[in-house]
């Protein structure tokens, strides 16, 4: 899905997938502030919102 | 009257008189000139009626979804790939189905008769994969360095260009929805843009609502589509809707070599798990 | 608390595993930003396009499915 996603010019970036165990709290925090930094670096989405005007 | 017609309604009313089939579905033509219309024969005089030319755009499998009966249908390449389909999702039996297999030499553009158009150009499937009997001898099939080139244009350019080149292709869509009804692998009792609780897409013209619904409906034939072209022969105002199935088609090559439809043995790569599936996206 | 950061993370979490996770940065007092928005799902097996595209829709910045 992400593939297709960059297809149509959304970053593929904005879609993130992971696999973390419930023991893994070390690896979550990892984890979400890469995601959280990641989509920061990106900036706020422009495409696909929809705009209720 | 040519051959292939010839032959195709000879066949239909032998295995109709026969008593082989309760019904077979096939081309007839169109109210208006250059079209052809999907058409179910009952008894063998009605067989006079099919046809089979160039404007046979329609993919036929769309019609034996969950029929109880046993039913004789005219299948060209992608038709008869897309049966293939229907089996392997348990939409119909292979015992019900009585395939009647035209080798196919393309199928003209609605906008430009003597050409063929787009995805019948880059077909490598022109014969049928499966059938019961066949029509006439099989065409030879072509060989295409290049498939997916024009994916790779719109691979090539940057994400604005691609995201504006979208949205331009999507413009003039009025959400008719003739592409998810012309497509033979969009079966659900109730599509996502129907159900309304909760409600996944507008209902309205809103560009958002547009767009959610050609990326959703693309993603759903992920893996299944065979690009026989039915949404975009469909379309009534001209979007090239393949753009989206095309690159989808593209990605299961690469990542699963998989071409829907070929083999009704096989399950399709989105519905089975195989510990060597490529999991790069996964942290 | 103050809306320093922008962007929205909509994070579809399994209820067994990376909310587990959550749970325990939680209760070990580990940090993690707060741009992350969790939903608690109880399988992410039932996660589909859907979802996804209905979190951009309403104005996600970005989408984490987590299992």
């Amino acid at each position: 899905m992400a593939n297709l996603f960059e297809h149509i010019g959304v970053e593929k970036e904005r879609l993130q997938f992971s696999w973390i165990s419930s023991a893994e709290a070390g690896k979550f925090t990892n984890v979400a502030t890469e995601v959280a930094n990641t989509i920061e670096a990106l900036g706020p989405i422009d495409k696909f919102v929809k705009k209720t005007d | 009257m040519d051959s292939l017609t010839q032959k195709i309604r000879e066949t239909a009313s032998n295995i109709l008189k026969e008593g082989k089939v309760e019904m077979v579905i096939g081309f007839a033509k169109g109210t208006i000139p250059m079209t052809t219309k999907p058409y179910m024969a009952r008894t063998p005089e009605q067989t006079e009626n099919f046809i089979w030319d160039k404007n046979c755009t329609l993919n036929l499998a769309n019609y034996i979804t969950g029929r109880k009966e046993k039913i004789g249908i005219i299948a060209k390449g992608c038709d008869s790939r897309n049966i293939v389909n229907h089996i392997v999702e348990n939409k119909i039996s292979r015992d019900q189905l009585y395939i009647i297999g035209v080798p196919c030499s393309g199928m003209a553009d609605k906008n430009n008769p003597d050409e063929l158009r787009d995805n019948c150009a880059t077909c490598t499937h022109k014969n049928p994969v499966i059938f019961d009997v066949m029509v006439a001898e099989p065409v030879e099939e072509q060989k295409l360095d290049d498939p997916f080139a024009d994916v790779k244009a719109i691979e090539a350019m940057d994400k604005d260009a691609k995201w504006s080149y979208f949205e331009g292709l999507l413009q003039n869509c009025i959400r008719c929805y003739a592409c998810r009804n012309a497509c033979p692998l969009c079966y659900c009792p109730t599509c996502f843009v129907d159900e309304s609780g909760p409600q996944w897409v507008g209902k309205g013209q809103n560009k958002t609502d547009i767009q959610t619904f050609h990326f959703l409906r693309a993603f759903h034939c992920a893996g299944r589509c065979t690009d026989c072209g039915a949404c975009e022969a469909a379309c009534p105002m001209d979007i090239h809707v393949r753009a989206f199935t095309r690159k989808l088609n593209k990605d299961s090559l690469e990542l699963f070599g998989w071409e829907a439809g070929l083999d009704i043995t096989k399950r399709p790569p989105l519905d089975t798990f195989n510990p060597d599936d490529p999991n790069d996206f996964i942290k | 608390m103050a809306e320093d950061k922008k962007t929205k993370v909509v994070s579809f979490l399994c209820n067994w595993c990376s909310y587990g996770a959550a749970d325990l940065a939680g209760v070990s007092r580990m940090q993690y930003p707060e741009n992350i928005r969790v939903i608690r799902i109880p399988c992410t097996g039932r996660v589909t396009p859907k979802f996804i595209l209905s979190a951009f829709r309403e104005g996600a910045d970005g989408v984490w499915v987590s299992g």
